[in-house]
Parts: C-alpha cells; structure tokens; sequence
C-alpha cells in the first residue's frame, strides 16, 4: 500500500482516459460479439444466418439430443482425466523446483516454460505421428522386435486425446503451482520433518492444504480449456473421443445451424460456471478458505 | 541467507520424465523434418534438406508466412500501445474504478478461444464485415491483450509513483515524465510483453479459424495440411513455428531477467528506508 495521505492527489481524468482505447475495444469486440451469440442462441435458424422469431427450439434440441449427452460425457472424462493427470505430475515438478531443485532451477524452469511456445498445433500433430498406426512408437517397437502387430488403440481415442491435452497444458500449470510454492518457506517442512512427519505426512497434512486453492484453480482452467477444446478431439479423438466443441463447431462452421451451436456454447459455459461453483464449495467445506501462507 | 536443498529423489525422477514426455514428442517433429524419405515411421533413413527446400519455394507457404507476420505485428504493436496506455491508466485511476476496469481488461483470459471465436462470427457477420486478416487482427488484439496487461500493468503497478510525483513538482509535463522516467524503468518489460504478444498471436489458431475468411496463416496452413494425408511439410513448417516461436521466449526471457536485474541494481542504489 503506497501512503498518499502526504498530499492531496490531483484528481484527474487522463488515466481514465487512456483506458478508454481498451475498454471501447473490448465492448466492441469481446463483450459485444458474446452478447450476439448469447441472443442467437434464442433465435430461429438461417442457413448461417438467424432469423426471427425469438424461441427456446434450440435449446430442446441440444438438451433432448441423444448425441449431445454422449459427447458431454466424453467431454466431461476427457476433461476430468486431462486435468487430474495434469495436475498430478505438476505438482511434484513444482515442488522439486521450489526446494530441491538448487542451481537447476532456472535452467528447468525455462526448458520446461520453453515448450509453452511449441504451437498448440504442432503438439497434435507430433501426436498423432507417435501414436499412429504406422507411427513412430509402433514402428519403433516393431523394428525393435517387441510387437508383431501396430497396436490400434493408441490413436483416435480418448487415451490420445487426454495425452495431447497433457502435454499441452502441462507448463501452465507447472507454473502456476511454482508460484504457489513461492511464499511456502522451506522452514516449514523442516519442523513437520523434525516432528516427525515422513514424506507422505508432509504431503497431506503440510504441502496439500497449502497449495489446495491455486492447484484447485489450475485444475478448473485445464478441465475448462480440455473440454471446450475442439481441435484435439477432431485430428486425434476419432469417433468416440468425439466432444462437444466439435459439435460446436460444426454446427457454426459446416451445417450452419447458429442457434443450436449457440445454444450447445452457453449449456456449456453453464456446465463450466457449475463446475466452478462446486469445486470453490468443496474447498470451503474442507476449510481452505483465504489461505495464509507462512514464510 | 541459508540454501536448504530437500532431497527429494521421487520428485526429481517425475522432472526427468516429465522433460523428457515434452521434449520427446517435438524432437521427433524436428527430427523428421530432415528425413530423406517422405516416411514418418522408424527405421530412419538418413538426413536432408529436401524437405525444407520444397517448403521454402511453395508459394502456398510464403503466402501463410507473410499473412502471419502482418497479423502479429500488427496485433503485437496495437496491444503495445493500446496496453500500456491501458496499464498506465489502470495503476493510476481512483481505486473504484479500478476493479470493474481490471474484471473487464482479464475477462478475455476466462473464456476459452472456442466462444471467442463463434462470438466474433456472429457478431462480424451482423455488422457485414467480411472476413480479411483484418478480422483476424482484431481477434488477436482482444486474445493478446490481457496477456500483454499481466505483464505491462506488472511492470507499472511496482514503480514507486514518487519519482513521477517529484518529476512533476519539479515542472515536466506529464509526457515528459512518461518518457524520461516512467518509460526508462518499464521499457525492458515491455518489449518483453511485446514479444509474448507476437508469439501467442502467430500462433493463434482457435480464434482465427473462425474470422479468416480466404486468406491462410501458418497455423492455419498446418491445420489444412493435417487434415490432408501424411504429407512430410508438415514436420518442416512445423520446426520452423517452434523456431520463431522459441527465438521470441528466449528474448521475452531475457529481457524479463535484465529488468528484474535493473530493478535489483535501483532497489540496492536506493537509501534504505525511502523504497521499504
């Protein structure tokens, strides 16, 4: 907190001025066109187009759809898996990084940031020429010897799916969980050692509480940004790793039926928002509340 | 100060394989961008550049190269000035402002690119804009920005805002305080933030999908080529993203590390007690 009572402060309008390019930006091109499709959503449909009069159709049909409720659970388990998994192998990395790590730590901290960088597309891509049929990791096996047949299940499946998401996701969350680490003083797992407590006492009774809210958040962000994800499932998801983004997608970009592609979004911000709601319930019913680092 | 490493062998062994699950996977990309075959199966059958030349001379992928240098400069160099301005404005306006302006400013980090992108459709198609790489410009700016705001407003919100008051009791305008003693602290971060801007943007592809209209950009050029057959370009464009990409996180990197070093140096300068 800077002290301003030293001296009056002029008020004055240029700061709020030159937000002003931002923010007439952002109604314009961000709040604007989510308005749009939260109202198309309640509209008839014109091939690629909307059309009076205002209805509800749209959403009967995307919520009586036999269909949709198959690809809302792939989304849902995809996203469940991606975000567990990823959450899993974060937070020992984070945590190594933070009191084991010494002099590795910067050169890790930007290998692993690095590949932040490697596109979103080439990591499918990558994917799906290790895990094809003929891909890289059945031909390898096989000039190896260990397989006579390419295995099958290993592309166009949820498995490859989850996989991608992983490792697409993986160096957010490793740093998020980094920072969370930061003001958790290694003192304190000194004491709980020096009274007694073995490695997996450390874990749940001293690392888990403290960390619970940023990697409950990191969890949220990945299942969130997994099952809305519409181009994984597409190159590597095969038909029953098939998810709702897709479905999305298609209906805006290929049969152009707008209100029911609309209506299939906003059901899922709302499944999002839910999701959201219960796992910030959950914490509060453990008790981690505002949590208190100690340094 | 004491170093107290933990030993802690079990999280080290999950670093290693964790290294290893993302660098793995991209090697091969690169490794097979340089096969003499078209094959991307193992046994491997030598080195060469073949790959590359027929990449370099196709008028398809110079065409996508150029759209997106265009569309990542712009957008990079609009969030630089729209976004400083914005953080600027942000660490400075009255407190009650501020909330409701920094909900607005981040509200684009919370909603994936999917709603974004049927969003901007809709929303392009009822004003009859035709898609261009000027659609695509402005998806990146809205998509860039936040990102941009984390680190600028970053950089801005730890300034100690007496040097800008003294400068200005002493008589400078506010633009020469801008720019002789805000702009001397930030500007490291900024350029940092800039070029994050421009590599989040020439990788953008889940917005852009939906506002490009005919053009192509090199995320775009690779969606189309995966959804053709094994095609080995693939794994030369593919390098030469991650590449360009990487080149700009290592001078985001640095020019992060110089700040943080300039603000160690100015921390250390300063009498104890005036900067607490």
């Amino acid at each position: 907190m800077r002290d301003v009572t030293a001296r009056p402060r002029r008020v004055s309008l240029g700061p709020i001025a030159l937000t002003l390019p931002a923010v007439v930006g952002l109604l314009l091109f961000f709040v604007a066109p989510f308005v749009t499709f939260a109202v198309y959503s309640f509209m008839t449909s014109g091939l690629f187009d909307v059309s009076q009069p205002f209805t509800t159709a749209a959403y009967e049909t995307v919520l009586g759809s036999e269909v949709n409720r198959t690809l809302a659970r792939n989304s849902f388990w995809t996203g469940l898996f991606a975000a567990s998994a990823t959450i899993a192998i974060s937070l020992p990395i984070a945590f190594w990084l933070r009191y084991a790590a010494g002099r590795w730590q910067v050169p890790v901290l930007f290998l692993i940031t690095g590949t932040l960088f490697a596109s979103y597309l080439v990591r499918i891509y990558a994917w799906r020429t290790i895990l094809g049929r003929r891909g890289v990791l059945n031909t390898g096996l096989e000039s190896l010897g260990l397989i006579d047949n390419p295995l099958e299940f290993l592309l166009y499946s949820r498995f490859a799916v989850t996989i991608a998401l992983v490792h697409i996701f993986l160096p957010y969350t490793v740093l998020v969980l980094y920072a969370a680490f930061g003001p958790i003083g290694s003192g304190l797992l000194e004491a709980a050692q020096d009274l007694g407590a073995g490695a997996v006492r450390r874990w749940t009774r001293v690392i888990l509480p403290l960390v619970a809210a940023p990697a409950a958040s990191a969890f949220v962000f990945v299942f969130v940004l997994s099952a809305a994800d519409y181009v994984t499932p597409e190159f590597l998801g095969g038909s029953n790793g098939i998810m709702l983004g897709v479905r999305v997608k298609e209906n805006f970009i290929a049969t152009g039926d707008w209100p029911v592609g609309a209506a299939l979004a906003l059901a899922m911000l709302a499944a999002f928002v839910l999701l959201y709601a219960l796992v910030t319930l959950a914490l509060h019913l453990v008790g981690v509340r505002r949590v208190r680092f100690v340094t | 100060m004491r170093t107290d490493r933990q030993r802690s062998p079990f999280t080290g062994a999950v670093v290693l394989l964790a290294l290893l699950f993302l660098y793995v996977p991209l090697a091969i990309v690169v490794l097979f961008s340089f096969h003499a075959t078209g094959a991307l199966s193992f046994p491997f059958d030598g080195f060469s550049t073949r790959w590359y030349r027929e990449v370099l001379t196709s008028d398809e992928f110079r065409s996508a190269f150029r759209a997106s240098i265009i569309v990542a400069v712009a957008a990079s160099v609009g969030t630089l000035v729209i976004g400083t301005m914005a953080a600027y404005g942000l660490t400075r306006v009255p407190q009650r402002v501020r909330p409701p302006l920094a909900f607005l400013f981040f509200l684009p980090l919370t909603l994936p690119g999917l709603f974004v992108g049927i969003g901007l459709l809709s929303w392009f198609t009822k004003l009859d804009v035709q898609a261009s790489l000027t659609t695509v410009t402005i998806a990146h700016l809205v998509y860039v920005f936040p990102y941009f705001l984390l680190i600028a407003g970053a950089a801005l919100d730890r300034l100690d805002i007496a040097l800008e008051e003294s400068a200005q009791d002493l008589g400078a305008s506010p633009w020469l305080v801008f720019w002789r003693v805000t702009m001397p602290q930030v500007w490291p971060l900024l350029v940092g933030a800039t070029c994050l801007a421009f590599a989040l943007s020439f990788d953008e592809f889940v917005i852009t999908f939906f506002v490009i209209g005919p053009d192509s950009t090199l995320p775009m050029f690779i969606w189309s080529s995966l959804r053709r057959t094994v095609d080995p370009s693939i794994n030369v464009i593919s390098t030469l993203l991650m590449a360009i990409t990487l080149l700009l996180w290592v001078v985001t990197f640095a020019f992060t590390v110089r700040s943080e070093r300039q603000r160690r140096r100015t921390r250390e300068a300063a009498t104890p007690g005036v900067l607490a």
